[in-house]
């Protein structure tokens, strides 16, 4: 038997690496939602999301300023990249967009080498405060990231639920030509929820990057537990996206107490799992429009 | 003279290769021919049957470990390994292709990636007891040296690797040329109109992809042999890449185009990286490059020039005959 406050603080560690999870995942799940597209750069604008947080929190000492930098960096990155490359690509199929997110992953990260470096990075904890829950101690930090997620989940579903530009977000996600018809300009629509993708990644990075060290591969390093978020939830499934991050958070934590290599074999196995009994995920739609 | 048209690009292309045998440094030779084979699985699954995938590592590693753990452990004949290895390769393939292949095309390649860094970390952290983590399986001591021909030694080692990829190649074209490759395109274009000229779409996936992996598998077992060093820096995700690379710089679906690929990319490689330590940021770039410039790739740009060239020398070659028909009488 485990014992309880072991156990408490893995659920803790594990609610907090389900939010990291879930801010990654959420760009991923609304750029295939909205314009069918698989942005595997994200995983960029989470590295450089991180190392703006190191490097602002280096040259100021506030770590929050360091991670607003980081959001804003990453929201304009990723404006720019849609502009310049991927304006081309949504006309074509996924696989497409798929092999060119994925360069731009590759030599993103060969620019992140060639400017901060091999040497993984430390960045200082923000908030060093431990509270005592049921006598067991438990960083605050965590607890901050974990309530930040949920916020994060209930603005975007107030903004897709309650906004006008939120509403033709989710009208795009069911039928794009329809929502062009309806004279709204498709085009803006795709550059916005990109920026928001970004600026989502971005965050995750930098509210991950006090937990673990920061260094160039740290998009790789995070891609398959991102990957098997998705698919178990399900593609362009914000909801099934929350579920599952938070379930492969629980199961990489209480797995890795369990018996360590389980952390990496069990979310790998849930999805193999997921995936025999319902092909498309918890949440995703069976059909894949356009 | 059907049969010697059906073998003469294959003779031309590997005479080419033989060439570049001739030109230029072994190892160089060594490596573009194992990576050829690395590659031609991910372009029939790419270029055939629609299948993108990013996890070509995760087979690579499977059979490089299959024929390394034979050696290590077990034996010190390395035939034997490279079978082992193979084996390993289809095995794996048998039991992850049924659950693969019913995906979606951009869930296969998410899953295909998740499976290569998963198979990286148990390298890596699980199996550290009998993989030695980071620090790898050293066989090269392991391994005896072969009769006729020292598959041990690099001289000989290109001698096994080149009848192989000519192997390889004669099934590639065989298979393009066969039911079951029209079959694979058909899967490709229209999975409906196939399932109603009564072939089993799932049956034909299947098939296709545990032939493409197992050529990938086999790649693998030929660097364990090679190489004579398997750590799991082969299926690191930094590496999932190339072959998707590879097959878009040589060309999509074409027989050819993962050869001429292998040599342009290879050659980059090793061109490149004497100035620029970061590798990486050139493979992206280049990915994108040729994606965003018409993504037919060298070869595919290449083939319609060469095969219309070809056909205009045949036209000027038929009146001559003619002529000197009419001369005759």
């Amino acid at each position: 038997m485990i014992d309880p406050h072991l156990l408490l603080s893995g659920v803790i560690f594990g609610l907090s690496m389900g939010s990291v999870f879930f801010l990654m995942t959420l760009g991923l799940s609304l750029c295939f939602g909205l314009m069918r597209v698989i942005s595997m750069d994200q995983l960029l604008y989470y590295a450089v999301g991180a190392y703006l947080t190191y490097t602002v929190s280096m040259a100021i000492g506030n770590v929050w300023l360091g991670i607003l930098v980081g959001v804003l960096v990453s929201a304009l990155v990723g404006f720019v990249i849609e502009r310049l490359v991927f304006q081309r690509t949504y006309s074509r199929e996924i696989t497409f967009s798929m092999i060119i997110s994925f360069g731009l992953l590759i030599g993103g990260i060969g620019i992140i080498k060639a400017v901060w470096g091999l040497v993984p990075r430390p960045v200082p904890v923000p908030i060093e405060a431990q509270w005592n829950i049921l006598g067991t101690e438990v960083p605050v930090y965590r607890i901050v990231v974990v309530l930040i997620a949920v916020l994060v989940y209930a603005g975007i579903w107030a903004f897709l639920n309650k906004t006008i530009i939120g509403k033709a977000i989710r009208a795009g996600i069911e039928d794009v030509g329809h929502t062009e018809g309806l004279g709204i300009n498709v085009s803006r629509l795709f550059t916005l929820t990109f920026i928001l993708a970004g600026a989502l990644s971005g965050l995750a990075g930098g509210l991950h990057a006090p937990l673990i060290m920061v260094f160039p591969d740290m998009g790789l390093e995070i891609l398959a537990f991102a990957f098997m978020v998705v698919i178990i939830g399900g593609l362009g499934s914000i909801k099934g996206t929350f579920i599952s991050a938070f379930l492969v958070g629980q199961v990489v934590s209480i797995g890795s107490l369990v018996y360590a290599p389980l952390a990496q074999m069990a979310p790998f196995a849930i999805m193999l799992l997921i995936l025999l009994i319902k092909p498309t995920g918890l949440y995703g739609s069976a059909m894949l429009k356009r | 003279m059907n049969v010697l048209r059906w073998w003469s690009g294959l003779l031309v292309a590997f005479a080419l290769l033989l060439l570049l045998r001739i030109t230029l440094p072994l190892p160089f030779n060594n490596e573009i021919v194992i990576f050829a084979i690395y590659v031609i699985g991910c372009n029939f699954l790419l270029g055939r049957v629609g299948f993108i995938s990013f996890g070509q590592p995760a087979y690579l590693a499977v059979g490089a470990y299959g024929t390394a753990f034979y050696l290590y452990y077990f034996g010190t004949n390395p035939f034997v390994g490279i079978l082992v290895g193979v084996i390993a390769g289809i095995v794996v393939a048998a039991i992850v292709g049924p659950l693969f292949v019913r995906l979606r095309s951009d869930y296969f390649a998410l899953v295909n990636l998740a499976l290569a860094v998963i198979i990286f970390f148990m390298m890596q952290k699980m199996l550290a007891t009998y993989t030695f983590g980071d620090n790898g399986l050293e066989l090269l001591t392991k391994m005896d040296s072969t009769p006729i021909i020292d598959i041990t030694r690099p001289e000989g080692f290109y001698v096994l690797a080149f009848v192989s990829a000519f192997g390889v190649w004669a099934l590639y074209k065989y298979l393009d040329d066969s039911v079951f490759g029209a079959c694979c395109l058909a899967a490709k274009v229209n999975e409906d109109k196939l399932r109603f000229l009564g072939y089993s779409n799932f049956g034909v996936r299947l098939m296709a992809f545990i032939v493409a992996n197992t050529t990938t598998a086999f790649a693998g077992t030929l660097y364990a042999i090679h190489q004579g060093l398997v750590s799991p820096e082969m299926s690191s995700p930094a590496r999932v890449a190339d072959p998707v690379v590879v097959t878009i710089l040589g060309g999509v679906g074409t027989l050819y185009g993962p050869l001429v690929g292998s040599v342009a990319f290879v050659g980059m490689k090793d061109l490149i990286s004497k100035y620029i330590g970061h590798w990486e940021l050139v493979v992206g770039v280049l990915l994108i490059f040729v994606m965003l410039a018409g993504e037919r790739g060298i070869w595919g740009s290449l083939e319609p020039l060469l095969r219309r060239w070809v056909l205009r020398q045949r036209e000027a070659e038929k009146p001559a005959v003619a002529d000197a028909g009419v001369k005759a009488r």
